[in-house]
């Protein structure tokens, strides 16, 4: 290996230095106390990562597991049972199993007509969900309570529809999901 | 000689074909291997040949360049590809046991095969090229700065409805360097053209690291044909960094560049290198501390100096100061979140939505204390290369924005350093990586 260029500072000026602290070319042969604390450290590191993939992936199991029950449900009880674009929306803020699936009230582009929406809650049981409540929403919109209306079941109680009923709207409850 | 080989023929640190294992395959490893590399090869088809299909949920919309191979497969869905990815990993595990015994020219050979067809076939996975081009054709065709807007300024060019949605008020994150010597030049092509040469510069990037791999591997005495097979036969590099033409494979030849220049003596050279790497991509800053302490030359510093000098003389007047902003990058970057993180998953673990503001703190300090040990190691004589690539996996660990192809940064230092713990670390966190994957195997939600 060719050396030619100058090392900085000047080896004698590294020299000056407590032994402890001046650099090395190569690692003193010690009793590999250092290298058993890092690969002690580097075993529980991931330790933890394997845990944490594997709840993850446990979990997305259950969400899609549910996600496939809320859609059966929904195509049951709005008897859309051909519905492909139906949105579903989490509850990423605190993590409940709590649903809401809107789709469109009649064939049509998805979003494109008024959306009839519902609540699903609690476990799955022979593939399905419970609904108890719902709403609806007009085209094109965002799921905000000043855009819903027509709100029945629980979604009454809980004050989820803040706009009037527009004239001639669909808004009737769903029956089976009406609380 | 690297351990474990023999040559029949003296040979340079280039040499190939006349290395021998010492130990050579027993009938049933000779089975093994050859099933392992069947697996590898049907996998990779599998996966080129139904994504050759077009758009999917793992293809991206493309211009046609793989219409060729329509006709062969089946659009290309989440389980076909998830199985053909554990395959390939599994039959990677089999070849790696083995690749002690495995004759040099059989794993050339693979490597190259499964390189060649991916780089045949369409763009896998990713949208990332597509915003290369668009931000060459931003700056050569529109004259607009691709450092300072993003693709939603040429919404009339034929690129715009290939760029991912979320990067379309992105300005590019890459350095000059990619931009003016690997992008720009492309864009006379045309967009299929372009495209077609993004495929080429990402096989002749991976190449060059391949070489430079085996070149630093006997340069440093160890067996260069698992290492290769390591890196060159990996997925997640075959069908991830590769399939989507990623610039972290050039990036890579820019490392390993770096590290056989040092090998050979030649500081300035290696430092310079290693400039070039980071103004591909930023990371590849992360070299230069440990080649600096280790090798405490006067000619490193003014190597990354007169790189620097030159960058700044050359894309300044081209893009301003916002081409050599690394600082402004990387911390752009820190804030995004992906869901593949690691610390996504242990916030989910801890029953969190997601990471906090307070979380990016941490992982940062977690960063810095790790990249700190690292350097007083080195500078007690730790292996630089094995330190420089703990910190690249240490960047891609604590990241919040976690890709596939991220987790290759340290894979060709892992292979060509004694500590083998880095090379077992990487793999491990590869093999996380994968198995975060494979949820849609198990709850396939039935539309």
């Amino acid at each position: 290996m060719s050396d030619s260029s100058a090392s900085i500072p000047r080896a004698s000026v590294w020299e000056r230095l407590p032994e402890r602290l001046r650099p090395r070319e190569r690692e003193l042969r010690g009793r590999g106390d250092l290298r058993r604390i890092e690969s002690t450290l580097l075993a529980l590191a991931f330790v933890l990562l394997a845990i944490a993939v594997v709840n993850d992936v446990v979990l997305s199991t259950h969400v899609a597991y549910r996600i496939t029950a809320d859609l059966r449900t929904y195509r049951r009880l709005t008897g859309h049972e051909t519905y492909h674009n139906i949105s579903v929306e989490q509850d990423l803020v605190h993590h409940t199993s709590r649903d809401v699936l809107c789709g469109n009230t009649a064939p049509g582009p998805p979003g494109a007509l008024p959306q009839i929406c519902l609540i699903l809650t609690g476990p799955v049981r022979h593939g399905e969900r419970a609904s108890h409540g719902g709403f609806y929403l007009p085209p094109y919109t965002r799921d905000k309570r000043i855009s819903r209306y027509g709100c029945f079941g629980s979604a009454v109680r809980e004050e989820l529809c803040a706009a009037a009923i527009p004239p001639g709207a669909l808004h009737a409850p769903v029956p089976g999901a009406d609380g | 000689m690297p351990a474990g080989r023999v040559e029949r023929v003296g040979g340079s640190r280039w040499s190939i074909p006349n290395s021998q294992p010492a130990q050579p395959l027993s009938a049933w490893m000779r089975a093994l291997a050859g099933v392992c590399v069947l697996v590898l090869l049907a996998a990779t088809l599998e996966v080129v040949l139904d994504g050759a299909l077009g758009h999917a949920p793992l293809i991206p919309r493309s211009p046609a360049v793989s219409r060729w191979l329509v006709g062969i497969g089946e659009r290309l869905g989440y389980r076909v590809f998830l199985i053909a990815l554990l395959s390939f990993t599994a039959a990677y595990g089999g070849l790696l046991a083995l690749a002690r015994r495995l004759p040099a020219r059989w794993v050339i050979a693979l490597v190259l095969a499964l390189n060649l067809i991916v780089c045949a076939g369409p763009i896998l996975f990713s949208t990332d090229v597509f915003s290369y081009i668009a931000y060459a054709r931003m700056g050569l065709l529109h004259g607009i700065n691709p450092y300072l807007h993003g693709p939603h300024t040429i919404k009339s060019d034929a690129i715009y409805t290939y760029v991912g949605p979320d990067w379309l008020r992105t300005a590019t994150a890459y350095g000059p360097v990619y931009t003016l010597l690997f992008s720009y030049p492309l864009v006379p092509l045309g967009l299929k053209g372009a495209l077609w040469a993004m495929k080429l510069e990402a096989l002749l990037a991976s190449a060059a690291t391949l070489a430079l791999t085996w070149r630093c591997a006997r340069q440093r005495g160890i067996d260069p044909v698992p290492a290769l097979l390591a890196v060159g036969a990996n997925p997640l590099y075959v069908l991830y960094a590769l399939g989507g033409a990623h610039n972290d494979l050039v990036m890579n030849a820019f490392m390993m560049g770096a590290v056989t220049l040092t090998l050979a003596g030649r500081d300035a050279p290696a430092a310079i290198s290693v400039v070039a790497g980071a103004l591909v991509k930023t990371v590849a800053a992360a070299l230069l501390p440990f080649m600096l302490l280790a090798r405490r030359r006067t000619a490193t510093i003014w190597g990354v100096l007169g790189a620097i000098a030159l960058a700044a003389v050359v894309t300044i007047p081209i893009f301003g100061v916002r081409g050599l902003d690394i600082i402004a990058a990387l911390n752009r970057d820190a804030k995004l979140v992906s869901t593949d993180s690691f610390a996504t998953e242990i916030a989910h673990l801890f029953g969190k939505p997601g990471v906090f503001p307070i979380d990016h703190d941490l992982l940062k300090l977690a960063l810095v204390a790790i990249v700190a040990h690292l350097l007083w190691r080195t500078w007690r004589g730790y292996d630089w290369v094995a330190a420089s690539g703990w910190t690249l996996l240490a960047i891609a660990v604590t990241s919040t924005w976690l890709l596939a192809w991220y987790t290759l940064w340290s894979l060709p230092l892992a292979v060509v350093t004694r500590d083998r713990r880095l090379l077992i670390a990487t793999l491990g966190v590869q093999v996380l990586f994968i198995a975060h994957q494979t949820s849609p195997l198990f709850s396939v939600v039935s539309k």
